[in-house]
């Protein structure tokens, strides 16, 4: 069960530059493309995306999930400091809200804190209730620009 | 394609977007680029181990094809705010039985406008959407918003 100490907590700030490559991997995989040329151009190509009117290549919506996995511990870290059993975690919301756009190259930090922790619904059969944590991260450039916000809502089962 | 304020009134539908169905190597693709590699979601032993019958798409997947849904529609610099929630589970089809498999793991995503306001001194939109499988169940809900041109 997550640890309710944990509210407030603040994780250590993680930054990771934004590389071209790892971009147009996200965009296949979100695209079920095996191949470049069936994703959008502003996700691989800089022509493309400065006609388009982005200032480099840009990111597809989500792309901002990947800072959680690959900075820090990653999953099994943030399951860790809170004290989420792994076998019981599921993602139960997520909400981004843009104020500017990521560029390849760019280097990001996410700022993640602990903003709610509680127990909803009903017990289950064995008694308990849902555990919910409610995560919310800033995501700012190089140019100490808030670029989003991102509130994850997760639950144990 | 471009998509204007002016033109756009309440209840117009978005266009749906359908996927073709989703296997276990679209899983993998999507853990390798995301970095999500919890077991949960490439590793049969461990799905069978905590109650499921099989791996289970990454919600954050179904979450990013209602993203590319979104984009396919009004360009991703127009974005503003993404919000859903996540309320069933997606099986990948089975390549050893295609017929059975193949349509809970197909996902359409589909919307209409249900507010036109401004805000930030932007002409605003804000859609409804919705994933479901080609059974008809509901893998995520919510709604996004968007600024547009004129």
């Amino acid at each position: 069960m997550a640890d309710r100490s944990k509210v407030g907590m603040e994780f250590p700030a993680y930054t990771m530059t934004v590389e071209k490559n790892k971009i147009a991997e996200f965009a296949m995989a979100v695209a079920l493309k095996e191949e470049k040329e069936g994703i959008n151009p502003i996700y691989y190509d800089e022509a493309s995306a400065k006609k388009a009117g982005y200032q480099g290549i840009t990111v597809p919506p989500t792309f901002m999930t990947s800072f959680f996995f690959w900075t820090g511990e990653g999953l099994p870290g943030i399951v860790k400091a809170l004290g989420i059993d792994l076998n019981r975690l599921l993602h139960s919301e997520e909400e981004y809200e843009f104020y500017g756009s990521i560029y390849a190259g760019d280097t990001i930090t996410r700022k993640m804190k602990v903003v709610e922790m509680f127990e909803r619904g009903k017990r289950d059969k064995l008694g308990r209730f849902v555990d919910v944590t409610i995560l919310e991260t800033e995501v700012i450039n190089q140019r100490g620009e808030l670029v989003a916000n991102v509130r994850s809502t997760m639950m144990e089962r | 394609m471009a998509v204007n304020y002016d033109d756009i009134k309440i209840g117009d539908p978005i266009p749906s977007y359908t996927t073709g169905p989703i296997t276990r190597t679209h899983l993998v693709r999507y853990a390798g680029a995301s970095g999500d590699f919890n077991p949960l979601h490439h590793d049969e032993t461990f799905a069978k181990m905590i109650g499921l019958d099989t791996v289970i798409a990454h919600g954050m997947l179904i979450m990013a094809i209602a993203g590319e849904a979104i984009t396919a529609w009004v360009e991703n610099k127009y974005l503003r705010k993404v919000s859903v929630r996540f309320l069933s589970m997606t099986e990948p089809v089975d390549w050893n039985d295609v017929e059975n498999t193949k349509n809970r793991a197909t996902i359409t995503v589909s919307g209409k406008v249900v507010k036109k306001y401004e805000e930030n001194g932007e002409k605003r939109i804000q859609c409804g959407i919705v994933a479901k499988d080609a059974l008809g169940s509901r893998k995520l809900d919510g709604f996004f918003i968007v600024a547009l041109p004129r």
